[in-house]
């Protein structure tokens, strides 16, 4: 089916953010869009303002002037969320009262109130990708699709595909797959790179960590290799410690994924709490702030174990 | 014309506090005197919100045998609901999806169908889940539910209320760690830099800091100056005290920048993989100033200590700790006292309202009048006078 219509490249999708000269989200230099909307709750997600699927205030302390200078969003609030702490004379968001109606943000000298998330067309997003064409050619690389997830905005991103498709862009996707099998085959269909995620390959633990289980997950990664082989399907496991760090995890995934000779590669992506300051400019609490890193050596060798299953020797693949 | 009450719920929203169930028995005590039925809501909402997480039932009825056993024990039988909310709840939808849903409709609906015509509702102050449980309890107020809110709190802070259900608790254990700490830290000659719940009233700080006679006591209503600090320890010392310890609110910071100094910076994020993450850059904000990263304060200011001292300067964070232990006797007497408010309050007639102490009275406020306010140290008040009369250098 084509997308190349008048009316796709006028769709809106949900957009977050749009990332420029991007290297490890598929092959080459890459430009990422971040879409709006997530299925799963990862308790260590680094993009915490990726999951509501509409624009969510947020609020960074450290701008904020203060109510002797402004105050202004204290009189916007129609559902009186907003308020002051004597400390130090700047406001503070009841983040339960607040109802993301966005009225404090144009008013907000300093931009210590924002939205996080806005509405774009498929052209108004492939306008800002085509900025980077020259990069794509001379790499290899192309669009990435991110989120969030991505697949819960199909239509959407199977147009803005589509079209990059069109324009000799070349595309990927990052997923985690938990979605309706519909959506999710509506997207591949248009994608060159699938990045997708192995989190946990207990169902149980899945849901302890994740929210759900990964059992329609697993349906559409088996359903995805075998109905699109010729696409390049890379498997990631963003590894944190103490959940799936170790060799059981990487050698399950190994197994699911080797009787597949469209899925190239596996990656592991080591923890990092990048996002961790979002949370609070979100009112959140994140759940891992005592979390450190993986040490390097049980990167390594886990590392090793994958390029084993993959014969490959020498230095490991950079993740 | 409203209906009579004839059954009442009691359940606890925000975090774990010792001798919650005194709350609890001082409500049924005298809900069962004015003949009404009483049942304990476990978890917050969830006792009746998520029915399939509790085999045995997510209500439990409080008889008058039931509460003797909750009125002596030191326990928090119904459990707490730090982050539930019927507003936002999570859940997994037919399409493997999770969500957050609105079911304060169904909780409502399910009060109804319960026969409960009032909840007494325990919650919290400013921090987060603090918050969201008065918040809630105002929402809920606000679509109609009759409830009359028993404050609880570990740094004291909540507005209108002087003092709330747990703090004494808290504060006679914080005290007691302190002088321990003090004592070990004195042997040896370091200073130990304690860091205490507060970030936004030092009320805890500042009265344990008095309790365990502190060399400093840091305090987020009063910016800071270490070299002061510093110098008021030089004194202590000329004079003939061994300087050791040093107490901060984890919401203390420094007068020079206006915000926290110095908690261990966030992760840099100069890495690749950094640059992936929308908005990733640590300049971007201070999320140090607004994520609970407990400890930061305390090994902020025993860095600096240290330098300004020249002796060895241990940070330490009590944190969770302090929520342990057993109630005190005060702190019995409050909860069966609130309780018992709560349920008179309702008795007659009032609602969407916090129960309050203005010594010898006990009284109600306006839920309105508490929600979205934090009750700080005055700069004139007299705990801060006694502290400095008493030597304890405040860094201003």
């Amino acid at each position: 089916m084509s997308l190349h219509t008048e009316g796709a490249s006028k769709l809106t999708g949900r957009v977050l953010n749009i990332q420029h000269f991007c290297t490890n989200d598929g092959p080459g230099i890459r430009t990422t869009v971040f879409l709006k909307g997530c299925s799963l709750r990862c308790k260590w997600c680094c993009n915490p303002e990726s999951i509501h699927p509409r624009p969510e205030l947020a609020y960074d302390l450290k701008k904020c002037i203060g109510i002797k200078e402004c105050g202004l969003c204290l009189k916007e609030c129609p559902e009186a969320a907003i308020y002051v702490v004597d400390a130090d004379g700047k406001v503070r968001i009841n983040w339960d009262l607040c109802t993301n109606c966005g009225k404090c943000v144009p008013v907000c000298p300093s931009n210590a109130l924002y939205e996080f998330g806005r509405a774009m067309t498929v052209d108004e997003v492939l306008e800002e990708v085509d900025q980077d064409a020259s990069f794509y050619r001379e790499s290899g690389g192309g669009i990435t699709l991110s989120g969030g997830e991505c697949t819960l905005q199909p239509e959407f991103s199977a147009a803005l595909l589509a079209e990059a498709h069109r324009r000799g862009i070349n595309t990927a996707i990052e997923t985690a797959g938990n979605v309706s099998w519909e959506y999710f085959r509506q997207v591949l269909e248009h994608v060159d790179t699938v990045l997708h995620d192995h989190k946990l390959t207990n169902p149980e633990r899945h849901k302890a960590w994740v929210g759900t289980t990964n059992v329609r997950i697993k349906e559409n990664y088996k359903r995805a290799y075998e109905t699109f082989p010729d696409k390049r399907f890379v498997a990631r496991t963003p590894v944190i410690p103490g959940v799936n760090d170790d060799e059981e995890h990487v050698r399950a995934v190994l197994a699911f994924i080797r009787p597949y000779m469209n899925v190239v590669d596996y990656q592991l992506l080591p923890y990092h709490r990048y996002g961790e300051t979002k949370y609070g400019f979100l009112g959140r609490v994140y759940q891992l702030k005592d979390f450190d890193s993986v040490p390097g050596e049980t990167m390594h060798r886990l590392q090793a174990i994958i390029d084993e299953a993959f014969g490959r020797t020498g230095t490991p693949t950079s993740t | 014309m409203t209906k009579p009450i004839q059954r009442i719920a009691v359940n606890c929203g925000g975090g774990y506090i010792p001798g919650l169930d005194a709350v609890v028995a001082g409500a049924a005590r005298v809900a069962h005197g004015l003949g009404w039925d009483v049942v304990g809501i476990h978890d917050g909402y969830d006792g009746l919100l998520c029915p399939e997480r509790y085999p045995e039932g997510g209500l439990l009825k409080l008889t008058a045998k039931a509460v003797e056993a909750l009125a002596i024990g030191d326990g928090n039988t119904l459990g707490t609901g730090a982050r539930n909310d019927p507003f936002r709840m999570r859940a997994v939808n037919a399409g493997h999806e999770v969500e957050e849903v609105d079911r304060s409709d169904d909780l409502l609906r399910m009060l109804a169908e319960h026969g409960i015509d009032a909840v007494v509702s325990i919650v919290g102050g400013s921090s987060i889940t603090g918050l969201h449980a008065l918040s809630v309890a105002f929402k809920l107020s606000r679509k109609g539910l009759r409830t009359i809110c028993v404050p609880k709190s570990v740094e004291n802070e909540i507005a209108s209320v002087p003092q709330a259900f747990g703090y004494n608790s808290v504060l006679s254990h914080v005290t007691e760690t302190l002088l321990r700490i003090r004592a070990g830290a004195q042997d040896v000659g370091r200073i130990a830099v304690v860091e205490v719940p507060g970030h936004h009233a030092g009320w805890l700080a500042l009265q344990a800091g008095i309790g365990a006679l502190a060399n400093a006591v840091l305090i987020p209503e009063m910016p800071y100056d270490l070299a002061k600090v510093a110098a008021a320890m030089a004194a202590h010392e000329r004079d003939g005290r061994r300087p050791a310890l040093v107490v901060v609110a984890e919401g203390a910071r420094p007068a020079s920048t206006g915000a926290a100094e110095g908690a261990p910076s966030p992760p840099r994020s100069g890495g690749l993989r950094a640059s992936l993450t929308p908005n990733a850059d640590p300049d971007f904000g201070e999320g140090r100033y607004v994520i609970d990263r407990s400890g930061a304060a305390a090994q902020s200011v025993a860095a600096t200590l240290q330098r300004l001292t020249d002796r060895d300067a241990l940070p330490l964070a009590l944190g969770p700790l302090v929520r342990g232990g057993a109630p005190t006797a005060v702190d019995r007497q409050l909860g069966l006292a609130f309780g018992a408010a709560a349920v008179r309050a309702l008795h007659e007639g009032q609602s969407g309202a916090m129960v309050t102490i203005h010594p010898p009275d006990i009284a109600c406020v306006p839920l309105v009048e508490t929600l979205n306010r934090v009750r700080t140290i005055p700069a004139a008040s007299e705990f801060v006078n006694i502290a400095r009369a008493l030597g304890i250098a405040l860094g201003d």
